[in-house]
């Protein structure tokens, strides 16, 4: 890919609204449509081209950066080799699957915490309440912070 | 020959075998309402004249699927002939070598359903149409709590609830769907769950629950409602869960008012007049946080049913996106009542 990806989408987006939306026939199909647009929207606060994408790239030039290191000095006055030392990276799945696992950790000691809220020391109960619900919190105005505006009226009438 | 083509032929010999006679489906028109059973405008002509129907499919691949259309059948059956605000129903098969799903067949009634999302619906109402709007809503709501399904065919769906087990009821079918949709750990729907457990009302009596009575499932005419729709969800419950459904904050669209309609305190004191009986304000907070939760399990369902592949309807990932705005408008919801 070689326009970054926020361009890309706009570019789509405008071209749903300008050239496709208005040719398309039955509010349904126009509902789609702007259901799209929304999407493409959150895709557009939320992606970036995936490490794996780049990672790969960057060894690549890790590996052509060392053999022109090596030919460096006997081309004297050459631009100097690429410095790249590719180091790995998590992949967007790995975060993924690490949130969930945390994630998994804490609404077990809520459903535990549930069940036991009557013998456990209150005190401690009640911080460890505080602090699932300051991760809570967290958490979740992240996830408003990189949200689209819904669409919900448009999808439904299919016109804005 | 694409589905449409297909439905309609299905259609029509589906209803030509059952009257003995050729039906012509002239018209199947896909609305672009609702987010779970596929909703169809159907013209028939039959015996040299034409009429109008609305046929509803529950999709294998559909939100809530596996579906049933018997219990909408079955209460919109009960309900006939007892002045209620509701279409009549004309037929109903779970049998898929029908029409290729279960599906549900009622009177088309005359009139558009305002769109909730944003409001815009709400506010171009004058007061008039508003305030008429408000009464019938909230007067068909107080008659269909007070309807005595012991009386009717319905009777058979009550002989497991009670007052006292309405909400433990509910909170079980919401946990179990929880646990069937649900793609990744929420730790707010297991806190709000906990609170639910802790918090649960005894109902004032066991009533017809429509179960998604709101804004937009209702159609309206000239400033009156001439049908309430959409009764896929409906059961035996406690009739206060269906207000706390009605007063989420979703179908206010910016308005304040309940489902753009009407102030909360004057939407209460005229559906405990017509229901006859007293709405404990901590059993509506408790059923608002109960519908906050079963509104994000809802978009549970759409990223479930999206993910799996068994739907493409660009609206359900764009429903999935709610979850969190829902959870976090039950974790300010519970901070607000501590």
């Amino acid at each position: 890919m070689n326009t970054s990806l926020p361009r890309l989408i706009d570019g789509m987006i405008a071209t749903l609204r300008q050239e496709v939306i208005p040719n398309l026939q039955g509010d349904f199909a126009r509902g789609q449509a702007y259901g799209l647009i929304y999407m493409l929207n959150s895709i557009r606060l939320r992606a970036s081209w995936s490490n794996e994408f780049l990672g790969e790239q960057l060894r690549a030039l890790d590996e052509a950066a060392q053999a022109l290191s090596a030919l460096a000095p006997q081309l004297p006055g050459a631009p100097p080799p690429p410095a790249i030392v590719a180091r790995p990276l998590p992949s967007a799945a790995e975060l993924e699957a690490q949130r969930d696992a945390g994630d998994k950790a804490i609404c077990d000691l809520i459903d535990w915490l549930g069940a036991h809220r009557a013998s456990a020391p209150a005190a401690v109960v009640a911080e460890a309440d505080a602090a699932i619900a300051r991760y809570i919190q967290r958490q979740l105005k992240w996830e408003l912070t990189t949200s689209a505006k819904p669409m919900f009226e448009e999808m439904s009438r299919g016109s804005d | 020959m694409n589905d449409v083509d297909a439905l309609r032929e299905r259609l029509a010999n589906y209803l030509s075998a059952r009257s003995g006679r050729p039906v012509v489906v002239r018209e199947l028109v896909k609305f672009p309402v609702g987010f779970s059973w596929i909703t169809y405008g159907v013209r028939l002509q039959e015996n040299g004249a034409e009429h109008d129907l609305i046929l509803r499919l529950g999709p294998p691949y559909g939100l809530f699927a596996p579906y049933s259309a018997l219990p909408e059948y079955e209460t919109l059956k009960a309900l006939e002939g007892s002045g209620a605000c509701a279409p009549r129903a004309y037929d109903a098969s779970d049998d898929p070598s029908i029409l290729g799903a279960p599906f549900f067949m009622c009177e088309r009634v005359e009139g558009s359903a305002p769109v909730p999302w944003s409001g815009r619906d709400s506010r171009a109402m004058d007061d008039a149409r508003r305030t008429d709007l408000a009464n019938d809503f909230i007067d068909a709501l107080a008659s269909l709590h007070t309807f005595d399904w012991r009386r009717s065919g319905l009777a058979p769906w009550g002989a497991c609830v009670t007052p006292e087990n309405a909400a433990a009821r509910q909170i079980a079918f919401w946990r179990e769907k929880h646990e069937r949709w649900a793609l990744r750990p929420h730790p707010m729907a297991h806190r709000a769950f906990a609170w639910l457990e802790d918090n649960q009302p005894v109902a004032p009596r066991v009533a017809i629950v429509h179960g998604d009575y709101r804004l937009g499932n209702f159609l309206e005419q000239n400033g009156r409602i001439t049908a309430i729709l959409d009764w896929e969800l409906v059961h035996l419950a406690d009739p206060v869960e269906d207000l706390g459904w009605a007063f989420l904050p979703q179908y206010r669209g910016g308005t304040g008012l309940v489902c753009g309609l009407a102030k909360e305190e004057e939407f209460l004191a005229r559906y405990e007049a017509g229901a006859g009986f007293t709405v404990d304000r901590k059993a509506l907070r408790f059923y608002l946080v109960f519908s906050l939760l079963k509104l994000a399990l809802t978009h549970m369902a759409a990223a479930r049913c999206f993910e799996d592949g068994r739907f493409n309807d660009m609206r359900m990932p764009a429903m999935a996106t709610q979850i969190a705005p829902v959870l976090r408008q039950i974790e300010k919801t519970l901070g607000a009542a501590a």
